[in-house]
């Protein structure tokens, strides 16, 4: 298996995390259509290698066609350490609480159905992230904990996701999962990140998953 | 008897993984292909006795191949190996003839199992 400095990941190591990636998040989508009534259309993940000061804009590009978003985002600990954000365009939290049956039309437009979106994102956001996260971490022999998700509206999304979630200079690996809800005008991102240093522990566990086929 | 599988996924790493699961004592031989098309080609031109078909694939996706190889060969027994195990996905793929889902990440005993249930229906078939 080639080897690559810690602040840079192989080929290899890279397929390998997108695999881990898609199993994780085929985990996660299975959980959430448990308790909401739909069904995830998944895409293939995306795994990219970047400095931590240009993650932002690589945000950006993939939701740059939306005025307005939601974004419901999760530290996770361990020795596998990052963030996730999972983005939904604006107006989506409205019909994921109406796909999971809750709140009615009176609510609409009024304070109750402001709390009711956040409530419902924050759910969203714990299922998929925890389960994508927890899931990527078992395969990897691994457990980590979690902060409270938090939600962020966002009319600008130019303005948001800030640059200083890991140093700047320092390399950072970004998960991507682009899905849909069948038959809804639903789009959702998923980006996990993790930073430089996980890189360590992150290509010895990758190497240590694979040989468990040899 | 099993002589040829065909490994669809678009992932290396996963036809890795499913390969190194197979038995490697049995004289098999393998193709691979990296996606519904690719598979859908290669199902043609070299018409294996077994097809293991990932499902969430860019060009063309699964459940879309696994429909073509049945409009060629209805008898055809493609195995699902999928990371998308959300009922719904797993009631259409059985409805469209799949012989069966396989969770990922594989296992050798699930793929030695399914390998098992393969040779009886193609006994079956073949009968």
């Amino acid at each position: 298996m080639e080897t690559a400095s810690n602040n840079q990941i192989t080929e290899e190591e890279k397929d390998i995390l997108q695999e881990v990636m898609n199993i994780s998040f085929g985990k996660a989508s299975a959980d959430l259509t448990d308790v909401i009534n739909a069904y995830v259309v998944l895409s293939v993940p995306d795994v990219t290698l970047l400095k931590a000061e240009k993650l932002p804009d690589y945000i950006r590009d993939d939701i740059k066609d939306y005025n307005s978003i939601s974004i419901i985002e999760q530290n996770f600990w361990g020795k596998f350490k990052g963030i996730c954000f999972l983005i939904f365009p604006s107006r989506s939290g409205r019909k994921l609480v109406a796909m999971l049956g809750e709140g009615d039309d009176s609510f609409e437009q009024s304070d109750t159905m402001a709390v009711l979106e956040k409530e419902t994102l924050i759910e969203v956001g714990n299922i998929l992230i925890g389960a994508c996260v927890g899931k990527v971490a078992e395969l990897l022999s691994e457990v980590v904990t979690y902060s409270p998700p938090r939600v962020i509206f966002e009319d600008s999304p130019k303005k948001n996701i800030s640059k200083d979630i890991f140093e700047p200079e320092s390399m950072a690996i970004i998960m991507k999962t682009i899905f849909s809800f069948e038959g809804q005008d639903i789009n959702g991102f998923l980006f996990l990140v993790t930073s430089q240093e996980s890189f360590g522990w992150l290509k010895v566990a990758l190497h240590r998953f694979m040989e468990r086929y040899e | 008897m099993i002589k040829k599988i065909l490994i669809v996924d678009d992932s290396p790493i996963a036809r890795k993984i499913l390969k190194k699961c197979i038995p490697q004592d049995r004289g098999y031989e393998f193709h691979e292909a990296g996606n519904g098309l690719e598979g859908l080609e290669k199902f043609k031109t070299e018409t294996p006795d077994v097809t293991f078909m990932d499902l969430t694939m860019p060009v063309m996706d699964g459940i879309q191949a696994l429909e073509e190889i049945k409009k060629c060969d209805d008898d055809a027994v493609v195995i699902v190996a999928t990371a998308d195990v959300q009922v719904k996905t797993i009631f259409r793929v059985m409805n469209l003839g799949a012989l069966m889902v396989l969770k990922k990440p594989v296992t050798k005993e699930t793929v030695e199992d399914a390998l098992l249930k393969a040779r009886v229906s193609l006994e079956d078939i073949r009968r």
